[in-house]
């Protein structure tokens, strides 16, 4: 075993910012940021080789709160930002985060096209089922018959997005779902996502203690899932689509796709050889 | 008879090889020695829509199109009446149509041009693999005073894979026109040059937009396909991977705005070049980039709007959405190209301003411009001062500050990968660590040090370009922007030829305005008119707020795509002079 | 209150031992401030405190096992290598299970629910523990453990019975981005 010395060159807090988050006690998304910290730590990542990219809603509040480099942008939009900028700064490690409103329903396209490019990206995606920062309204992978909003009140009797299976069917290197309850688990989840390379997607069920307070009860219905991870996507599409959605604390799915990463040549090309073709 | 220029249209249906006569005949006018400016009109069909290329030849530079066109060679009429409007013909025009093809469309006529007859898929027939627009070329060439030699080098360039009989069977359907031009009317003939007295470029302004890019050092582009933008991405995505850069194809153009944003954040210049619905889609991301201070430059090859409007077609009425589309207030730059030749200097110029303010920069363009190619005195050689301000080693004992309140208004960046100087970058209003804040306090400082910073760039002389005609400015100016720059300028010359005094200024900084030089430029001015496409006149709305202009200003605008000729605006500078 | 059975907990030498005792002690002390900051913000006074004074005591515990572990090589675990018999170290309070209406009383059993399970595991150590050393180093962390339990248990004692309106919420959530 290795000595704490040689190893832990950083602690879970060495992320964390000095700013105070803003979430509600008993927010899922604590134990995410938790999480996140303890997996860098664990990597012994330096803060500076760390990016993390988010958009709007609670959980996209991350960035801020973590002591790496941090972009928040506009809503929907974290997949693109995080791709410009690891396809131009390989070097570093990134990371995006945020809901499922923001990922899924605003931001879909990106999603889907981001599974599909599989940039070396982990995405980190707390669903909650409900926007919470505009209080309350239904989200993609909100249940048809939810009531709970006045925007919907009947409900929005449209089908729930299933992100996993999605992010299967288009090309996500990596799928996993786990729960805020378990943030050694997470920890541990995150670890694997990060260090595979590709799209790592992963899905965590982070209940919204304000407005959905019945997810408090999450904690006592997920399990652990009974399955081993596959390499192969249709197996662990057909067996999300068959679950129940807290089947949970798993890698389900591990692909070996090459990653998109266009080299910057260093080319021995110059600006003057570019000019010549235009040259009478 | 030598006149200064010769300006013709080649015109036909698909199939008929239109742009690419077109784009032979430039070639041969550069081996001859000539300038010339070729751009091209065409119906929405990808492939059989009715296409037209509209040439200029010159022994000297030249920018713009002339008000009217000398010849017109139609190797068929079909739907040629949708471009009547845009190919003005005149008394001495002349028309040369194929019998084949039965008689020129009433919609030609109206300016009465002579018309003649050349038999072009007849005279082709008689040739193995002739082909009818070869003909047509000879026949041009004869009229013109192309030299064939000229012709029959661009010839064995383009069919050299194809074989010598490709080659022989093209140049005899073009000697073959030659020789029956002889029974056509004259036209006006340019002299041939013996040698031309400086070097020479052929380019398209969208290839001297993504050249200008790269020289500014641009090195990551996000592309999402937009007529007429798409070539300046298709030139870069070899052209940046032999510089070290990359080009990625995002998914839309809400995905491009923020793949470049990622990108400049981590570090790497980066660009995107899109038409008015794409620059529609990534106007709130822009916002972010303002917010942000990320520098990027996003060029816009202006189209007919509103919506998908006309999209192969050209208009200058993207102005108030560069300058105004931004919700809150969201200090930008934005700057406008004014010929083929000025998209290399404005995008490298918009590269360096991006970079040295840390915003995003709007580069407008147009179709006219854009897809125009050019033979122009090689552009000169440019490098600007002045990069991005980066933070790159921590104050001991000081936390970073990303959005420190300077008396430039620019902050150091730290690119990641700087230790101790993480940050997070945001959209939200923030303090000067970057942490979002919802003060009043903290959003008036960083609102002020965002509009400073803009305000308090030296722009130097780039922000206009000013020419007066040769016996001074007087007391009459032009004033206009973007590709309505070439016919205003042209106007100027005669207008100058014949004695007269004017002033000619196109902006090319249309945002941030600058008030006290245009103050100067207008020292003297009584009368002015201001030039532009677009319907609503948006360009003489916007100077009329932000500018004192004389008293007599008068707005000279129509929407595209038909472009001013600069006989129009010689009419209002002879009327005022009169 | 009585002492639950302990669950045997398989640790052989005293760098695990302090290993673990100063993974549980930090992350007792950072989570107790975690939660007393999640307090503050939102303007539950006295139930910060409360957080804040076990915050502070887990950080003199800390202080200590860090004064214990010096010149002792420790041994590295990632987090889900420790071995908790919960999903997280065991004195560090479940965060799932704050809520913004969070009680004084409700805020002292929740710590002291985890405090039990800190000293069960220090317990769990010393039985199954067959190193002499390991054995009394873990009954003495225990020991330690049930002290903090003793406090909790008096300032239950102080705080009264749950109040029935606790739950009526005058601050709707408001809108944000």
């Amino acid at each position: 075993m290795e000595s704490c010395a040689q190893k832990k060159k950083y602690a879970a807090k060495d992320y964390k910012s000095d700013l105070k988050p803003i979430w509600c006690p008993g927010c899922g998304d604590y134990t995410v940021l938790n999480a996140i910290t303890r997996a860098l730590a664990e990597l012994a990542l330096p803060p500076e080789e760390v990016a993390v990219v988010s958009g709007i809603g609670c959980s996209s509040r991350i960035p801020a709160y973590t002591s790496v480099y941090g972009f928040h942008g506009v809503h929907g939009r974290a997949l693109p930002v995080a791709t410009g900028l690891k396809l131009a700064r390989p070097d570093l490690t990134v990371l995006v985060t945020g809901g499922d409103g923001d990922g899924f329903s605003i931001g879909g396209n990106h999603f889907l096209h981001a599974c599909r490019r599989n940039v070396d990206l982990t995405y980190i995606v707390m669903d909650n089922q409900v926007y919470g920062m505009t209080k309350g309204q239904a989200s993609p992978t909100t249940a048809p018959d939810w009531e709970g909003s006045k925007l919907t009140p009947e409900g929005t009797g449209i089908n729930p997005f299933q992100p996993l299976v999605v992010g299967l069917a288009s090309g996500a290197n990596f799928v996993a779902r786990v729960s805020s309850s378990d943030p050694v688990n997470m920890a541990q989840i995150i670890v694997e996502a990060i260090r595979h390379p590709g799209f790592s997607l992963v899905q965590v069920l982070s209940p919204c203690v304000t407005f959905r307070p019945e997810q408090a009860e999450w904690r006592d219905i997920v399990r652990t899932a009974v399955v081993d991870v596959t390499d192969d996507a249709a197996r662990a599409a057909r067996r999300l689509m068959t679950d129940d959605g807290f089947n949970v604390g798993k890698v389900l799915y591990k692909g070996s796709r090459p990653p998109f990463r266009p080299e910057f040549e260093n080319t021995s090309g110059s600006v003057a050889e570019l000019e010549a073709r235009f040259a009478l | 008879m030598t006149v200064q220029s010769v300006s013709l249209v080649i015109a036909g249906s698909g199939g008929a090889g239109v742009v690419t006569a077109g784009s032979l005949l430039l070639e041969a006018a550069a081996n001859a020695g000539w300038y010339a400016l070729m751009s091209r009109s065409s119906g929405p069909q990808i492939r059989g829509g009715e296409a037209a290329a509209m040439l200029r030849f010159a022994t000297e530079p030249i920018m713009s199109h002339d008000d009217s066109f000398h010849l017109l060679m139609a190797i068929d009429w079909e739907n040629i009446g949708r471009f009547s409007a845009e190919i003005p013909l005149i008394a001495t025009s002349l028309i040369v149509g194929d019998p084949a093809h039965g008689p020129a469309p009433a919609a030609l006529l109206g300016g009465k041009p002579r018309e003649a007859a050349l038999a072009m898929t007849a005279i082709a027939e008689k040739i193995e693999s002739g082909r009818p627009n070869m003909v047509a070329l000879g026949a041009i060439a004869a009229l013109i005073g192309l030299p064939p030699e000229a012709m029959q080098a661009v010839v064995e360039q383009h069919l050299k894979r194809k074989g010598q009989a490709a080659i022989d069977a093209s140049m005899a359907a073009f000697h073959a026109g030659v020789t029956a031009a002889a029974d056509l009317p004259a036209t006006p003939k340019l002299p041939a040059v013996a040698a031309a007295s400086e070097p020479r470029w052929s380019i398209t302004g969208n290839e001297a937009t993504g050249l200008g890019v790269i020289r500014g050092g641009v090195r990551f582009v996000a592309a999402y396909p937009i007529t007429p933008a798409t070539e300046v991405l298709e030139w870069l995505a070899p052209s940046l991977a032999k510089v070290g850069g990359v080009l990625v194809q995002a998914e839309d153009e809400l995905a491009s705005i923020n793949q470049i944003i990622g990108a400049s954040y981590g570090g790497v210049p980066a660009m995107t070049a899109t038409s008015g619905p794409g620059l529609s889609l990534m106007i709130e991301s822009l916002g972010l980039a303002v917010a942000a201070e990320v520098p990027l430059v996003v060029v816009d090859v202006m189209r007919v709007g509103p919506s998908t409007g006309i999209a192969t077609k050209s208009e200058q009425s993207d102005l108030n959405i560069a300058v105004y589309g931004l919700h809150g207030d969201a200090p930008h730059i934005v700057v406008a190209a004014n010929s083929v030749a000025d998209c290399l200097f404005t995008t490298q110029w918009a590269v360096h301003l991006a970079e040295a303010m840390q915003t995003p920069t709007l580069v407008l363009t147009d179709q006219a411009m854009g897809q125009a190619r050019a033979i122009v005195p090689r552009p000169a050689e440019l490098a600007f001062i002045g990069q991005r301000l980066t933070a790159t080693a921590a104050v001991e004992g000081e936390r970073y500050k990303r959005y420190a309140v300077t008396a430039s208004g620019v902050s150091p960046m730290a690119i990641p990968g700087t230790a101790g100087l993480t940050h997070t970058a945001d959209g939200l209003e923030h303090n000067e660590f970057g942490t979002p804040s919802s003060q009043a306090s903290d959003h008036q400082a960083q609102m002020d040090k965002r509009s400073r910073k803009l305000t308090q760039f030296n722009y130097g002389d780039h922000w206009a370009e000013i020419i007066d005609a040769d016996a001074g400015p007087g007391d009459l100016a032009i004033i206009t922007w973007g590709s309505s720059t070439g016919p205003a300028r042209e106007a100027l010359r005669r207008f100058s030829d014949a004695g007269g005094k004017a002033r000619l200024i196109s902006v090319r900084l249309i945002a941030p305005v600058q008030p006290e030089k245009m103050a100067a430029a207008l020292a003297g001015i009584t009368r002015a008119v201001v030039v532009e496409q677009s319907h609503s006149g948006q360009f003489y709305r916007m100077l009329r707020a932000f500018y004192d202009l004389p008293k007599d200003t008068r707005s000279l605008h129509q929407a595209g795509p038909l472009a001013f000729g600069p006989g129009r605006i010689l009419e209002q500078l002879n009327a005022w002079s009169s | 209150m009585s002492h639950s059975t302990s669950k045997s907990v398989a640790i052989a030498t005293v760098p695990e031992l302090l290993a673990h005792a100063l993974a549980m002690e930090t992350e007792a002390a950072e989570r107790y401030g975690e939660l007393a900051v999640q307090m503050e913000i939102h303007r539950k006074t006295a139930v910060a405190v409360i957080f804040r004074r076990l915050e502070s005591a887990e950080k003199k515990h800390l202080a200590e096992i860090t004064e214990m572990c010096r010149n002792v090589e420790l041994p590295h675990y990632a987090p889900w290598d420790f071995k908790w018999t919960g999903a997280e170290s065991p004195e560090a309070i479940d965060t799932g299970r704050v809520h913004y209406q969070l009680s004084v009383r409700e805020a002292i059993l929740l710590a002291y629910e985890h405090e039990r399970k800190a000293a069960e595991f220090y317990a769990g150590v010393a039985d199954s523990a067959q190193a002499a050393d390991v054995k009394e180093m873990a009954r003495q962390f225990a020991a330690e453990e049930q002290e903090h339990i003793g406090w909790l248990e008096g300032w239950l004692a102080q705080c009264g019975p749950a109040d029935a309106l606790a739950l009526e919420d005058p601050d709707p959530p408001l809108g944000q981005e």
